[in-house]
């Protein structure tokens, strides 16, 4: 698997000292019904990155193995120094948004959003999200009332709110309209930044990864 | 997920559950082996005798599971192909009350009907006996081809029409259909009714000790409390319990390695399409549901005239209206244990689901439910020897009785909630994960959703404790009689109209609960839980 990186322009120490606070995937080797998968990336403290590459290449599986839900055959995943391999899924510093099943079908959307929280961002934080997201009028609803692409913005909020500092979305605005597409990548972009977040974006769009991310890693088939 | 059991006081919950139920097993074996001396004979396992009870013991196990099982499958064929027929929610009902009855009360509706001087026995071949081999097999094939219909109506309500309409534009025949379609949707389901009817049946006690005929038409099971009862043979009664858990155990293992036998859940899949019958077949699966429907109502039916004959000044109502209050008391208290344990020992098995450790969930499973094949009346009289000289019984047998029913229990109970717990799990737990839930937020999570299926297993938890005798027999208290024992107590003193009067009145307790169960079964909190009921892969 190659890779080809976009640096935007930062300033080399601080960036040195960011990526030591950051992400290092070193060596990873993910084994996926017989197929071999390695991977190797550093990701700066607050710096968002995309990963583009054709289907079936790993893009998933690399989200799926940094928050926990794959095992790795060996290689380390070192956050802020700590290696992530070593800690199960759910104490992970991970805010991870899955293709599907984001929402609890049976429990109401406010239910939803508070889940994940230690304290629960308060109402009117949620609403102001909505807001901005389209979906202010959805919080009362179920799940099974919600189109594809609210409940999407609905687990969008959710995992963008919640405190942990990793946040891995797996094509975010894949059920989305032009429109919409745009306001929630924006929505995102300012959300991550304004909060520091670390943010890994895997998307078939060129303008998802040009409206949020610093730079794009695209994966390949090896060979 | 090890969130599941990460918490200070889950693991060693979990660790209590687990170490007791195997506590319970093993004590009771114990108790069997300590008391004056007693033995394994590998002499008896050559004792014509005893070979005569083994082969029939597999004899009438095998029979009544092929029977069950071939007569539970054109019923459930027309089930599903006829969706238009005559009361088919309240067919389904019955038919989980004929799994669920109490044995006594079968077994008066089948004397009433069919004894010595039964209503129908006149009608029969004058060599016709219930006694024996017949009566085993009709109790037996009465309990379970109604579990068999549920199984395999569900089963093949899991076909997606676009099988179905793919199988029309090909052209298939009705055969090929059969042989495509319907036969690879139900045949894993039907090596696991067999192997589990088998158990059941192989195990059978109430049946055997009511209906069964002389040293010819004996089980292991009865032959374990002849020999502890009549003979105080603990070494016989030890060897018995030993060759019966064996082989109900491989046969037992076997269906665990099969995988998943959903065996009660609601049917709830909506067949939006599926192809008719033709018009003969139709009249055929038309005469066999209606058919079907006669016999599930006949013994029911028959205890009325018998309760007829009931002398009103005679009757002791409070005696019968406290034997069904203590019934409903226990029951209540071994479900609600049986429930809370059920719980406790799922939760490592989803663990090793969600980890995709195979062997060792079937080993968890195995170990969770292994009282499925460990004879009740081993169990009981193991622990009653055991406890008799240590423990005061008159005072705590109440605890034991309620403690080992529910136990018991737990096979039935797990197979209610496993699937139920293993499709949350499937759908939301690496969302749970992600999201770090504590055990509290969890079992927050995931109670609306299992909600219908908990209180569904309660009630059926509730419904086979109120049947048990096998256990009351033992440790239970003459003074303080439950419903099933008033029922043998009566039949045994031949007072057969307060006998079907009071199976009568059990039988209405269990349909009150059936209506219940497929109440909330079939009722769910919102519909998106509907909607994934029946999508344990979505």
């Amino acid at each position: 698997m190659t890779e080809t990186i976009k640096l935007s322009g930062t300033d080399a120490a601080a960036y040195q000292d960011a990526l030591q606070k950051g992400l290092i995937v070193d060596q990873l080797e993910v084994v996926l019904d017989g197929y071999k998968l390695n991977y190797d990336l550093q990701l700066a403290a607050g710096e968002c990155l995309a990963i583009q590459g054709r289907s079936g290449v790993g893009k998933s599986t690399l989200l799926h193995t940094l928050a926990g839900f794959e095992q790795a055959r060996s290689g380390r995943v070192l956050w802020n120094g700590e290696d992530l391999l070593r800690l199960p899924a759910h104490q992970r510093p991970v805010s991870m948004l899955f293709q599907e099943h984001n929402l609890f079908e049976h429990l109401s959307v406010m239910t939803n959003l508070k889940l994940g929280f230690s304290e629960p961002p308060s109402r009117a934080q949620f609403e102001e999200a909505a807001d901005a997201l389209d979906v202010a009028d959805q919080l009362d609803k179920f799940p099974t009332e919600l189109s594809g692409g609210q409940r999407q913005r609905i687990g969008l909020i959710r995992t963008l709110l919640r405190p942990e500092p990793l946040i891995l979305l797996d094509e975010p605005f894949a059920e989305l309209d032009q429109h919409t597409r745009h306001k929630a990548a924006l929505w995102t972009a300012v959300t991550a930044r304004s909060q520091g977040k670390t943010l890994i974006l895997v998307t078939h769009q060129d303008e998802d990864a040009e409206r949020i991310a610093d730079r794009t890693l695209e994966l390949t088939y090896k060979g | 997920m090890s969130a599941l059991t990460d918490s200070r006081w889950l693991k060693p919950a979990v660790l209590f559950a687990y170490s007791l139920i195997l506590l319970i097993t093993a004590l009771a074996f114990y108790g069997l082996i300590g008391f004056d001396g007693a033995s394994l004979q590998t002499g008896l396992l050559t004792d014509p005798y005893i070979l005569q009870i083994l082969s029939f013991s597999l004899e009438q196990a095998g029979l009544s599971a092929l029977i069950s099982v071939a007569l539970a499958l054109p019923i459930a064929r027309a089930l599903h192909f006829m969706p238009q027929l005559w009361a088919k929610r309240a067919f389904l009902s019955l038919c989980l009350l004929s799994f669920v009855m109490p044995t006594l009360v079968l077994i008066t509706g089948l004397v009433s009907l069919l004894g010595r001087s039964g209503i129908i026995t006149p009608l029969l071949p004058d060599n016709f006996n219930l006694y024996g081999l017949n009566g085993i097999l009709i109790a037996h094939v009465y309990l379970n081809t109604p579990l068999a219909v549920r199984v395999l109506s569900q089963q093949m309500g899991h076909i997606p029409d676009t099988s179905w309409r793919l199988a029309q534009q090909l052209r298939l025949s009705r055969w090929q259909q059969f042989t495509h379609v319907e036969w690879p949707a139900i045949k894993p389901s039907l090596l696991m009714l067999l192997g589990f009817i088998f158990v059941l049946c192989f195990n059978s006690f109430a049946v055997v000790l009511a209906l069964g005929g002389g040293p010819g038409s004996t089980t292991l099971e009865v032959a374990i409390y002849q020999a502890l009862k009549y003979d105080f043979n603990l070494s016989e009664a030890l060897t018995l319990a030993w060759l019966q858990f064996t082989l109900a155990g491989l046969i037992f293992a076997l269906i665990a390695r099969m995988g998943k036998l959903n065996w009660l859940s609601a049917d709830t899949a909506s067949q939006r399409w599926q192809p008719g019958l033709g018009r003969n077949s139709a009249r055929f699966h038309l005469g066999l549901y209606y058919l079907s429907w006669l016999l599930l109502l006949l013994p029911l039916l028959a205890l009325l005239p018998t309760v007829m004959r009931v002398d009103l000044a005679k009757l002791d109502l409070p005696d019968l209206v406290s034997a069904a209050g203590y019934s409903l008391l226990l029951g209540f208290a071994a479900a609600l244990l049986a429930m809370l344990l059920s719980w406790l020992l799922l939760l490592p098995i989803r663990s090793a689901s969600l980890q995709h450790q195979e062997n060792r969930r079937i080993l968890l499973q195995w170990l969770a439910t292994h009282t499925l094949v460990a004879p009740a009346m081993v169990l009981s009289t193991g622990l009653y020897i055991l406890l008799l000289p240590r423990i005061d019984l008159e005072q705590w047998g109440i605890f034991w009785l309620v403690l080992i029913n529910s136990v018991l229990l737990l096979p039935f109970v797990i197979a209610q909630l496993k699937p139920r717990v293993l499709q949350f799990d499937q759908q939301y737990g690496r969302l749970s994960a992600n999201l770090g839930l504590s055990p509290l937020e969890q079992f927050r999570v995931i109670w609306p959703f299992i909600r219908p299926v908990a209180k569904g297993s309660f009630a059926l938890a509730l419904l086979l404790a109120l049947g048990d005798v096998a256990v009351f027999s033992i440790f239970g208290d003459n003074n303080t009689m439950t419903l099933p024992w008033l029922i043998y107590g009566y039949a045994g003193s031949y007072r057969m109209a307060e006998a079907a009067l009071a199976s009568l009145l059990l039988l209405t307790i269990c349909a009150l609960l059936v209506f219940f169960f497929e109440r909330h079964q079939t009722r769910n909190p919102n519909r998106s839980a509907d909607n994934h009921t029946d999508q344990p892969g979505s």
